[in-house]
């Protein structure tokens, strides 16, 4: 029963660090520019079916393949900021229904393209590694450091760096930044291009683990939003913690609880974080 | 006034003029949804509150009614009052929790939409009762008291003249209480909380009326979109569906009841009117959705005619 439960914890780790990489993107662009992009969902499954493309039909190696599709979907997300998304700075319903005008737009292009069955990767490293008893296959492992680097350098880019600070700054108060020299315009730009390039790069390494279907970005950016209000909005390592927290909730509880409620266990933790610790289980002062 | 009067006029008129199966079934829908965006809009137009939960009391009170008239054979008509009764309750509970909490903006709207979720997953996974996602298929149809006696409710010249009169029912009720001290207290909470809290304005129990109000005008028209149908799947009450009504009040215009009605005859009529492939369709609806919002951020109910009311 214990390697059960501690197989489960580790599966649900690692699926809430996918929950924690989109979770990060939703903070970041919340943050900055004031709207809550669900568009990311959109992103991320474009990350996924482009690495899937260069891969599988392009036949490029795995790893430049997850770094084109996360420079293609950066340059769309630019032209997503450039073209709409500027229209809607600290506008959250109008924000909200752009990100939806566009998750419908990608998810149907997708699904005309590629058609609703399901794509798979060829496993990019097979194999597991056994300790205890306990089973986790090494792409898992590797997928899991590579999304907790990524989180780790993006707070020190932002703790460490005056481009980063200028964002902290911005968050705070956006006009005694604008008078400090930060350039907002640029700043909100790069913030919400870098988020989708979060998303993207989420949707390369969650191919590699499962298969890949048009509706998948509906889930994790509703996963993703969970888990950055259950960490506090405007955390950065909190929102991975927030991610792996709600993983892990839903593979354990659903060892124990009906596991066709899975979803259910996320949202009443996110209702009870929301009436009882508004600014999240990481956030300090609100 | 006389232009809402002539409309359903000229509504009402219709029928006369065509006898198209599928015009009928269009504005059968458009008009359903319409009821549906007018009672969305007076939540979120008049107070503001950007409610997800309005799909779910859609949802719920249409699985209710379907669920006493399918499994315990009852009447329409009991099954009907008792499926707005089940709205009410539930969204008398999710506002009290959500307004005693004190919930704003993006966490009321966050909150409603996981509550809203929850009430889908506990549906969908009541198979038994429900027979989950696959939905529940029914014959029965409401029959009405008419000077030529009772008639039973099922073709598409009788679904239009009763939807036309929900529409109209839901609209005038809406408009009637935007007029009244009842409609001004609630904009005054939307345009500045504390400030109508100042002036003694109970801004919890104006809140809770609105809410509930509004979440009961979904759960009935929740209730004959589920028996126009002849079905009812878990997802009446998704995240989408309350989304898709949200666009539908955005697109036509908030704050005034004509402009959730166009935006619901709009999104509604645009995926009948043109024929295409079911993806082509969704990119389409994707794209009117982004350059209304961008290009009118007042609704298309801007173009036409001055607002007249003053918030």
């Amino acid at each position: 029963m214990i390697q059960v439960v501690v197989t489960q914890m580790l599966n649900g780790a690692i699926v809430g660090a996918l929950y924690g990489i989109v979770a990060l993107g939703v903070t970041l662009t919340f943050c900055i520019t004031g709207v809550v992009n669900f568009a990311l969902g959109a992103f991320m499954v474009l990350g996924a079916y482009f690495t899937w493309w260069c891969h599988e039909v392009a036949g490029i190696p795995y790893i430049p393949s997850v770094f084109l599709a996360v420079l293609a979907v950066s340059v769309l997300g630019y032209l997503a900021d450039a073209g709409l998304f500027r229209f809607t700075r600290n506008h959250l319903v109008n924000g909200l229904l752009v990100s939806i005008g566009l998750i419908s737009i990608v998810e149907a292009s997708v699904l005309l393209i590629w058609t609703a069955t399901p794509k798979n990767l060829s496993y990019v490293l097979p194999g597991v590694i056994r300790v205890a008893g306990i089973s986790v296959s090494q792409i898992k492992l590797v997928i899991s450091a590579a999304l907790v680097a990524v989180v780790a350098a993006t707070y020190v880019g932002l703790t460490r760096t005056w481009f980063g600070r200028s964002a902290f700054a911005y968050a705070q108060n956006p006009e005694a930044a604008m008078l400090m020299g930060v350039n907002t315009a640029r700043l909100e730009t790069m913030v919400f291009v870098y988020s989708t390039s979060l998303a993207a790069l989420g949707g390369g390494l969650y191919a590699s683990l499962y298969s890949i279907e048009p509706s998948l970005g509906g889930f994790y950016i509703l996963k993703g939003v969970e888990a950055a209000i259950l960490a506090g909005v405007g955390e950065v390592l909190g929102s991975l913690a927030g991610g792996v927290i709600l993983g892990i909730s839903e593979n354990v509880g659903s060892i124990y609880l009906p596991s066709a409620l899975r979803d259910a266990y996320g949202l009443v933790f996110l209702i009870l974080i929301l009436l009882l610790k508004p600014a999240g289980l990481f956030g300090g002062k609100k | 006034m006389k232009t809402a009067i002539f409309a359903v006029a000229l509504a009402a008129a219709a029928p006369a003029v065509t006898h198209s199966d599928s015009i009928l079934t269009i504005c059968i829908y458009a008009f359903l949804m319409g009821a549906l965006a007018v009672s969305f809009n007076f939540i979120f137009g008049l107070t503001g509150q950007l409610s997800l939960f309005h799909a779910a009391a859609f949802g719920l009170s249409a699985y209710v009614s379907v669920l006493l008239v399918t499994r315990l054979h009852w009447g329409f008509w009991i099954s009907l009052i008792l499926a707005v009764l089940a709205a009410v309750i539930v969204a008398a509970a999710v506002a009290t929790l959500c307004f005693r909490f004190k919930l704003r903006e993006f966490y009321f709207a966050i909150v409603t939409m996981a509550l809203s979720e929850i009430l889908r997953l506990w549906i969908q996974n009541w198979y038994e009762l429900t027979n989950g996602t696959l939905g529940i298929s029914f014959v029965q149809k409401p029959e009405i008291w008419t000077p030529y006696g009772y008639i039973t409710v099922s073709s598409s010249t009788s679904w239009y003249f009763v939807s036309l009169t929900i529409l109209v029912a839901v609209s005038a009720l809406c408009w009637r209480l935007q007029q009244s001290w009842v409609g001004r207290a609630f904009s005054a909470i939307r345009l500045n909380e504390q400030l109508a809290e100042t002036m003694g304005i109970d801004v919890f129990a104006y809140k809770f009326l609105n809410f509930v109000l509004g979440s009961a005008l979904a759960g009935l028209v929740g209730v004959f979109y589920a028996f126009y149908t002849g079905f009812v799947e878990p997802d009446y009450l998704s995240v989408t569906q309350s989304l898709d009504i949200v666009a539908m009040v955005l697109l036509g215009g908030v704050n005034s009841v004509a402009g959730p009605i166009l935006g619901a005859f709009i999104l509604t009529a645009l995926p009948h009117v043109i024929d295409m492939g079911a993806e082509v369709r969704v990119i389409l609806y994707g794209v009117v959705l982004i350059v209304v919002i961008l290009a009118l951020p007042k609704g298309l109910r801007s173009l036409v005619g001055r607002e007249r009311h003053a918030t």
